[in-house]
């Protein structure tokens, strides 16, 4: 067990993506006077909140030694169910946020419940329920829909000093699953299951009930993420999670957690989401076409595997 | 080595459950086509059947590929990318057909061999690896295009994929001559004995002395060629190069390749159960269409068929 702790905590990874925020950072300054100012980086924060919470949930499923590709799926249907409920009617506000959270998690449990009972790879699991979510996402609506209140796209877009509240919002977030990955028992257990199910199961971890929590939980921050998306555009759109399902996954692996599960953690992630959004922020400032941009985080991604994976393989 | 003394007794009872499973897909295939005849008897026209096939001809391509590389153990996420990119840089380079097919097939293979490198040197998850060959791709094509692909699709190029010899499309026919080639290839050679060894058991094929990552490595190139060809029949039948061409391939590759009888955990697969897969997922496309239901159902269709087929078999094949 203190290996498993000892893992979750700092390591060179850690400083090998701090090295990079800082290098990121150098070029940004180097390529523009206007990178390095408050305003800059308080956008920056605002395009990173929703990958960063993803990126969380995936995290967890991933240290678990599962995967989740759901959220392409889910966070339209859930937009396209938030903002329909709630309307710009503040009184149903809450009744939206409940309804959609409890949706979440129940979408999640059906993926844990279909890999864990049924005994099928997450990959196919979440990649059917993904399908089958856009479809009824679409079935709903073909446009984008509804609404928010207006009081919480002000909070949404609200910012204490020169941080947006959405950067707390997320921190604390971070903060919460770190602690339940590190110090509880339930998060032991899912680096427990992540690095060997079967010695897990053998000294008598409760794999099943935790996985189907883990993939419960993922669900959950993904309507998180909804509430969060429709505060941001004013509307539910079916189209809302298009692509998130990949790209939910560069951040948990650049971040140093291995994708067979069991070793690494959320503070990695939260590193890596701030390396790749300062890298779009400064690749953008000096006028670099998405095209390009496309190359660079395919080649982060073999770049990091290649040098993480490399030191476990035989 | 000869396949009896690597697979021994059980090689009967694989060949039965294969057997097996071929059935249940050809049954659950007539099952379907009654229903929709009965619905609706445009669906059994020449026309529309012909339809059906030439949609099935490049999927198919890919789902082999696909079906090899999952035997392996592996996946290949880069399938719709690698399509694209061969499409939009060989047609763009040349406008002959005999270049644009030549160029195609080394670039699929050259990508092939740069995921399998990842896979097997590096260690690299396939998932990632050619999740990451994917998203490169995607920029190396969009930055050579501008975003607006060009070149000319000389008539040959297009008889190829909507042409046909003695009403028989050319493109079947290729895909015929593909599909007996690697069903051969992996029932009757030493080569596809050791790929599904290798994915039933690795330390078992590297104790037998199969240069076990060149074999992996050689699944991610078959997989990169065919690919590579079912970009260009996508494009010969669609007559236009998008820089989206085959988008969602990979995703319904890899569904057929699982309903058609691929283990992911690997050493499982046949060609005939994987054509008739893709033949299945092909029709239940085409008979959203021809019903006249909402697409939107086609995606509710599908997915829940992914997970209920993948449900099915690993009943089966538990222990």
């Amino acid at each position: 067990m203190d290996d498993v702790i000892r893992m979750t905590r700092a390591q060179p990874v850690h400083l090998v993506v701090l090295a990079l925020i800082g290098l990121v950072v150098l070029v940004g300054m180097y390529s523009s006077d206007r990178f390095a100012t408050p305003l800059n980086f308080a956008n920056v924060q605002d395009q990173m909140v929703a990958l960063a919470l993803v990126a969380l949930a995936q995290t967890i499923v991933i240290l678990s030694g599962g995967i989740d590709l759901s959220y392409a799926g889910a966070l339209g249907l859930l937009t396209v169910v938030f903002a329909s409920i709630a309307g710009e009617d503040p009184s149903t506000f809450a009744a939206a946020v409940v309804a959609v959270l409890a949706l979440g998690a129940f979408i999640g449990a059906i993926n844990g419940g279909i890999v864990t009972f049924v005994g099928i790879h997450p990959l196919i699991v979440t990649l059917g329920t993904s399908t089958i979510l856009s479809g009824l996402a679409l079935l709903i609506t073909r446009q984008p829909t509804g609404s928010v209140p207006l009081f919480f796209e002000d909070l949404v877009y609200g910012r204490f000093g020169m941080v947006p509240y959405g950067t707390i919002f997320t921190l604390v977030l971070y903060l919460l699953a770190g602690f339940l990955l590190w110090k509880t028992r339930f998060g032991l257990r899912v680096y427990a299951i992540g690095d060997n199910e079967q010695a897990a199961s053998i000294s008598g971890v409760p794999v099943k009930s935790t996985k189907l929590i883990v993939y419960a939980l993922s669900g959950f921050l993904a309507a998180i993420t909804a509430i969060y998306i429709c505060g941001r555009f004013g509307v539910g759109d079916p189209r809302a999670g298009v692509g998130f399902d990949l790209k939910s996954i560069t951040p948990v692996i650049v971040g140093g957690t291995l994708l067979a599960g069991g070793r690494g953690g959320v503070l990695g992630t939260l590193l890596a989401v701030i390396v790749l959004a300062l890298l779009a922020n400064v690749l953008n400032f000096m006028n670099v076409s998405s095209f390009y941009q496309w190359i660079a985080e395919g080649l982060i991604i073999i770049a990091a595997v290649s040098i993480f994976v490399g030191r476990k393989s035989k | 080595m000869t396949m009896s003394a690597l697979f021994g007794k059980n090689s009967g009872t694989v060949r039965a459950q294969q057997n097996r499973e071929l059935l249940m897909l050809t049954g659950f295939l007539i099952v379907i086509w009654a229903i929709t005849t009965a619905l609706s008897p445009r669906f059994l026209s020449p026309a529309n059947l012909s339809d059906i096939l030439l949609q099935a001809a490049p999927l198919g391509f890919v789902v082999i590929g696909q079906m090899i590389v999952i035997i392996v153990r592996g996946l290949d996420l880069s399938v719709a990318s690698i399509m694209a990119t061969v499409a939009v840089l060989s047609i763009g380079l040349n406008d002959n057909t005999g270049v644009i097919f030549a160029v195609g097939i080394l670039l699929g293979a050259l990508i092939g061999a740069i995921n399998g490198y990842l896979v097997a040197y590096r260690g690299v998850t396939p998932f990632l690896a050619t999740l990451a060959t994917m998203i490169v791709l995607q920029g190396v094509r969009f930055a050579y295009t501008g975003g607006a692909p060009g070149g000319t699709l000389p008539d040959a190029f297009r008889w190829l994929a909507t042409g046909n010899i003695y009403g028989i499309p050319v493109a079947l026919i290729l895909l015929g001559v593909v599909a007996v080639a690697a069903h051969w290839l992996l029932e009757y050679t030493v080569y596809g004995r050791r790929l599904k060894l290798y994915g039933d058991n690795p330390d078992a094929a590297y104790m037998t002395g199969a240069p076990t990552r060149l074999l992996v490595v050689s699944a991610f190139m078959i997989s990169g060629i065919l690919a590579g060809l079912a970009g260009l029949v996508l494009v010969g039948y669609v007559g236009i190069v998008d820089n989206w061409t085959g988008r969602g391939y990979e995703l319904d590759s890899i569904a057929a390749a699982v309903i058609g009888g691929a283990a992911l955990s690997g050493g499982k697969g046949s060609v005939p159960g994987v054509l008739l897969a893709t033949l299945v997922l092909v029709s239940l496309f085409n008979i959203v269409v021809i019903l006249g239901l909402s697409i939107e159902l086609q995606l509710v269709i599908k997915g829940s068929l992914i997970v209920l087929a993948a449900a099915v078999y690993m009943r089966r094949s538990r222990r």
